[in-house]
């Protein structure tokens, strides 16, 4: 009995310890890093990025808001420290999730993203994972291992099904490396968004609210573990979350998140709208619907994603999101124009021919005005 | 690695062929005619389709494709299986603005960034129809696409042209040409 609660004790006091262990065995950044030899490997992998960014920069795709850009580099610099100087974020026009760090500094932050943190917290999360990859140098690595595998790959790839089994083999090998340094980049993220500040626990939300979009797309939750670079969504969601118990407390940051991004909220929901996939679209505009800020925006945007998608129960319910868009005001004037669009085809026409007129009025110079003033004489 | 180089390009080369369209009258699928004012290009092989595939200046320099009776639920491009990108289809019940934002995100699917600037009534095939100008951002190199097209939806199918080259230089000297061959299109049912 004694022997029981001694050891019931034990682990306890151990489980209690071990966040304390984690942070223990905290990886320390390495210094500032100077730039390599052109001639090594690491001097051309920077030389090709630097030509990269030369063209990012001209890019028209490159957002060029100067408030944006800097809110969003003071928090690569605040997750970087002493990095913050060779830290270079560019935010790209791109509705997807997705986010970059080269070995020569650029970082590339995509729209799609963007529209899909809820807070600064879980962009911090995702910034932090990326700045993790470049003070690991795991581009090198990567670099490193790809053609060492390749050569090798070669040589086994002359005995014939054996050697191309080999092959196999070593592609598997470096896609599991690949997830290694995304497993290694996920706790340096989780450790440098505790250090600045922000609510560590946000982090395993990002995969979180990814997987739910993922598993509602059709077929997308089929996924091959095997050759994936990254590691399974919902092995990071609990892996983040388990780190995040190490690193209590910290700032989720939504307000200050929501106000700076708000006046590109509407060109962002219009590219995810145009990106047709639907089903992660309702996933993303119903979970940003209940933030409960601008209501309006997001509530336009899932009528139209219902009115386009048009499956069966699809016209009342863009029906009902365009009229409470209306009714909270300040709805973008394409809401009537979708209203229009959703009472003709149900044949209301006294009631298209009124959100018809609502949308010229609104939107006199619109692109498509010709067409709807034929829509209106139709009706008449 | 030259060897292959020179392996996949004859496969390449056996697998795509470009015949003349000569000028006079040509009818599309079987289903719609048109009358050509000067020859083009018509591009087959795999991976093209459903739409024929016509060009001046070649691929992907600017690019016409051209819709003869697409079917409701048929994919107005060659599908992707991954699941990873969405596949656009037609569907019957499509009113002009769906059709629109259809080949809109067809030609978004690669994260290009595409702008109406024009959708106007205007007769296509010798039914009502609709023409529409527009501009896109190529992803790939940024290079800006000025567009055309032209559709109706006849009996449930979809009949439309969409044209895109630069903005410079190759739009405007092939614009006149497509505007010809839309107003001369005619179905055959």
């Amino acid at each position: 009995m004694k022997r029981r609660a001694f050891i019931r004790a034990g682990c306890a006091c151990g489980a209690a310890l071990l966040p304390a262990l984690t942070r223990a065995q905290e990886w320390q950044p390495p210094p500032r890093f100077t730039r390599p030899e052109v001639a090594s490997d690491e001097g051309g992998l920077w030389a090709m990025m630097d030509r990269e960014e030369t063209r990012l920069r001209r890019s028209p795709f490159n957002l060029r808001d100067p408030q944006l850009r800097s809110y969003v580099q003071d928090m690569a610099c605040r997750l970087g420290g002493e990095h913050c100087p060779d830290i270079r974020v560019h935010l790209v026009r791109t509705p997807y999730f997705n986010a970059s760090m080269a070995p020569n500094g650029m970082m590339q932050v995509w729209s799609g993203l963007m529209l899909r943190v809820d807070n600064e917290a879980q962009l911090a999360a995702v910034l932090g994972h990326e700045i993790g990859h470049y003070l690991s140098r795991h581009s090198v690595e990567r670099l490193r291992d790809a053609k060492s595998r390749a050569a090798f790959s070669s040589f086994i790839g002359m005995f014939g099904l054996v050697g191309a089994l080999g092959q196999l083999g070593m592609m598997a090998g470096m896609f599991a490396y690949s997830r290694d340094h995304e497993r290694d980049a996920d706790r340096v993220g989780v450790m440098l968004m505790s250090k600045s500040g922000y609510n560590a626990a946000e982090a395993s939300k990002v995969w979180a609210n990814l997987l739910a979009e993922t598993k509602a797309r059709p077929g997308g939750a089929q996924e091959n573990a095997f050759f994936a670079t990254h590691p399974a969504q919902e092995e990071r969601e609990a892996t983040l979350a388990e780190l995040a118990r190490a690193y209590p407390g910290g700032d989720a940051n939504e307000k200050a998140w929501q106000q700076k991004t708000a006046p590109f909220l509407r060109e962002w929901l219009g590219d995810e709208v145009r990106r047709g996939q639907h089903e992660e679209s309702l996933v993303l505009l119903t979970r940003a619907l209940g933030r409960g800020s601008q209501q309006t925006e997001y509530l336009y945007a899932r009528g139209e994603v219902y009115r386009l998608r048009g499956a069966q129960g699809d016209l009342e319910s863009s029906l009902a999101d365009f009229k409470a868009a209306a009714a909270l005001g300040g709805e973008p004037p394409q809401t009537h124009r979708g209203l229009g669009l959703v009472h003709r085809a149900r044949k209301e026409l006294p009631d298209a021919k009124a959100s018809f007129q609502r949308y010229l009025e609104l939107e006199p110079q619109a692109p498509d005005a010709l067409m709807i003033k034929t829509y209106l004489e139709e009706l008449t | 690695m030259r060897i292959v180089l020179i392996a996949l390009a004859a496969v390449l080369a056996g697998c795509t062929s470009v015949a003349k369209m000569e000028t006079g009258d040509q009818t599309v699928g079987g289903r719609l005619a048109i009358h050509l004012a000067g020859p083009w290009n018509h591009v087959s092989g795999p991976g093209i389709g459903p739409a024929q595939t016509w060009t001046m200046e070649g691929l992907p320099v600017d690019q016409l494709l051209i819709y003869a009776g697409i079917k409701d639920g048929e994919t107005i491009h060659q599908p992707d299986n991954s699941g990873k990108r969405k596949n656009f289809s037609f569907r019957a019940d499509m009113q002009t603005e769906d059709v629109v934002a259809m080949f809109e995100g067809m030609l978004t699917r690669d994260g290009s960034v595409f702008k109406l600037v024009k959708l106007e009534p205007m007769s296509f095939g010798g039914q009502k129809g609709f023409r529409f100008e527009f501009s896109v951002t190529r992803k790939i190199d940024s290079v800006q696409l000025s567009g055309i097209g032209f559709g109706t939806v006849s009996k449930g199918e979809l009949f439309a042209m969409l044209y895109a080259a630069p903005q410079l230089g190759f739009f405007g000297r092939h614009q006149g040409s497509v505007e010809q061959m839309a107003r001369s299109a005619k179905l055959k049912m």
